[in-house]
């Protein structure tokens, strides 16, 4: 834990604080806007944290994604348009709230349990991860090759509702991983005499492209000429009633566990997180009946469980170096940048650094009550009077000015566009994005650790499997592709069993 | 429509997996091996989305774009904004598609977008111009100037 003391000074400095501020608010405004979401944000602020101190680069990504987690309760309250795919559980009941003439109720709880779930968050990683980091100290690169295909076999399966198109993308990422100078032979590979591919193709670029770049078709295609009219978005100022934070406490509690197991779990989601902790709610409620109806506990059960599942998914990512989502693997990209390889070795070399984000992390979820009270909710709200089509070419330029900066070559603005259509078409064709940039960030890993390791065992590939550790995560690696096989096989004999009885 | 499209998605990683073993046929030891291996995985993953499409009794539709004339205005502006960048400079091009794309869009309200377009623009270039000192394409305006 000194590793923690040591970072808060470093945290309580001018830069670190005044950047979590400015990207807690920041991230509020994002989330607020349907279209936008955490991921995007994230990819258009990494160019800009060339220049910055790590510490100040990784305190406005924590700022941007718990102020936008929260953020994407907004609209979802307001609107039933969840600012976030994260926010879809609190539409369930925040809109039937505000349909009651309750939405300033609605948007109090949503800023109090994002809070909640986001410090619990926090605080789990603060202790799990040391402990995690520390065990992983015994990792071999047998070990390291195995955890990097769990990673991407767990989150090929269970991202999307396709388990195969799934696994086809985190090929695809793999592959992607590849091209450029192999560090181990020194030999070029798919670079097809362009010498701006030597280097590889820049995971940052390719990120904003498939990220970044299809909502703003999307956009285009929405084509919203008006935005919203100050009448839908007028809110009073509604403190708590005596017990009604009480009551809400066994919820808190719930939905933070259920985030905090979601988020160590690659591939899962803070949406999952969110519809379980609803259900759970939901389930231990006296009164299940009421959820769907503008119930208090099923904004608080969906806001605290999607929050709690943000710093919690770090937890593998900075152990272990593979990132359970989207999001993790931009922290990963952010300390890349500035030349750190996460894994356990981090916490020995840069302590103050990894302790300062997990108080950053921390810090961020306390802001959010700060920023997202009611009258600061009243002026997020506001935002979406901009009429949507305005923010097509401003998404645009921001991208094209931060995809330049990063190294100041015109082609990577192609390549970005390249990205970015292929990601709006892979996406309408149910094929999922996330495992591509994570097969990008473990593609380089995976092949020098099993390349390390054969040339240890003189290329015997036995000896991957016969350290109990390596076949423990192989056995698991295999599991957890099968294990849609099996459901799928399962599903077909009852089916045919149904069929036959009828 | 889920079924063609599936298909083609099929054919296009199959291509693609068979492709990129092939040229890694060409490089030497271990360094080929890698990506031959995942070239022929994703061949096969390819393969077996296009086998599935073809036994697939159920053919749902699924649109792929909801409104094909926005979509091939964004994306011709956004590729003509990126063309012109490098020729006409970095703020003259921005400048440019924030007060053209949105007409082009169906927004008919000028002064509006003109007081968005010249806000958003002063925004950018105070932060990447003034704070971080970031060079961008030079302005074709500026530098005719200087070139006398």
């Amino acid at each position: 834990m000194d590793f923690l003391l040591n970072a808060v000074s470093a945290v309580m400095a001018t830069g670190p604080l005044v950047a979590m501020l400015g990207a807690t608010l920041l991230g509020v405004l994002i989330g607020a806007l349907p279209g936008l979401n955490p991921v995007m944000a994230i990819a258009l602020l990494l160019p800009l944290t060339y220049s910055m101190d790590p510490l100040v680069a990784l305190a406005m990504v924590a700022g941007i994604y718990n102020g936008s987690m929260y953020g994407g309760a907004i609209p979802a309250i307001l609107l039933r348009i969840p600012g976030t795919p994260a926010s879809i559980a609190t539409t369930f009941d925040g809109f039937p709230m505000a349909e009651k003439g309750e939405a300033a109720k609605a948007l109090k709880i949503a800023c109090w349990s994002s809070a909640i779930g986001g410090i619990a968050s926090a605080l789990a990683l603060m202790t799990v991860g040391p402990l995690l980091a520390r065990a992983t100290l015994h990792f071999g690169p047998a070990e390291y090759f195995w955890i990097a295909m769990f990673g991407m076999a767990s989150v090929g399966v269970m991202v999307g509702s396709d388990p195969v198109k799934g696994v086809m993308a985190a090929v695809l990422g793999l592959l992607l991983g590849t091209v450029g100078i192999d560090q181990l032979s020194g030999q070029a590979r798919y670079t097809f005499d362009q010498p701006w591919l030597l280097g590889g193709l820049d995971l940052v670029v390719v990120l904003v492209g498939l990220y970044a770049l299809p909502p703003v078709p999307q956009l285009a295609e929405k084509c919203d000429l008006k935005g919203l009219s100050a009448a839908q978005l007028r809110l009073a100022s509604v403190p708590f009633r005596k017990g009604e934070v009480k009551g809400l406490l066994p919820t808190w509690g719930r939905s933070s566990l259920i985030g905090i197991f979601v988020g160590i779990l690659p591939g899962a989601g803070g949406n999952i997180a969110a519809f379980l902790s609803y259900n759970a709610a939901k389930n231990a409620s006296s009164e299940p009946e009421s959820f769907g109806k503008g119930n208090p506990q099923g904004v608080a059960a969906a806001e605290c469980g999607n929050n709690a599942d943000n710093a919690a998914s770090m937890i593998p990512a900075l152990t272990l170096g593979i990132p359970g989502n989207v999001v993790a693997a931009l922290v990963l990209s952010a300390l890349m940048i500035h030349g750190l390889q996460p894994g356990p070795q981090l916490f020995h070399q840069n302590p103050v650094l990894v302790g300062g984000f997990m108080i950053e992390m921390l810090l961020t979820s306390v802001l959010i009550l700060l920023v997202g009270g009611a009258a600061a909710t009243r002026i997020f709200a506001q935002i979406q009077r901009l009429p949507g089509v305005l923010l097509v070419p401003s998404i645009l330029v921001l991208m094209c000015v931060g995809v330049y900066v990063i190294n100041g070559r015109p082609v990577d603005l192609w390549v970005m566009l390249a990205a970015g259509a292929a990601g709006y078409l892979l996406e309408k064709l149910n094929v999922p994005l996330a495992p591509i940039i994570l097969g990008m960030i473990l593609g380089p890993m995976a092949e020098q650790s099993v390349r390390r390791a054969l040339l240890i065992s003189r290329g015997d590939p036995v000896e991957l499997l016969t350290r109990p550790i390596s076949a423990v995560l192989a056995a698991a690696t295999l599991a957890m592709i099968l294990w849609p096989v099996m459901k799928a096989l399962k599903r077909r004999r009852d089916k045919k069993m149904s069929e036959n009885n009828a | 429509m889920e079924r063609s499209q599936d298909l083609a998605l099929g054919l296009l990683f199959a291509g693609l997996g068979l492709a990129a073993a092939w040229q890694a046929g060409s490089y030497q030891g271990a360094g080929g091996t890698y990506p031959m291996v995942l070239g022929v995985v994703l061949a096969l993953c390819g393969a077996l989305v296009m086998l599935r499409a073809a036994r697939s009794k159920t053919d749902a539709p699924r649109r792929l774009v909801d409104v094909p004339a926005n979509l091939v205005k964004a994306l011709a502006a956004g590729v003509i904004y990126v063309a012109l960048i490098l020729p006409l400079g970095f703020y003259t091009a921005s400048v440019l598609l924030m007060l053209a794309l949105p007409p082009m869009l169906g927004f008919r309200r000028p002064l509006y977008t003109a007081i968005v377009a010249a806000s958003f623009i002063a925004l950018v270039w105070i932060v990447f111009s003034l704070v971080l000192n970031k060079p961008l394409p030079a302005e074709l305006w500026a530098a005719s100037r200087l070139g006398g």
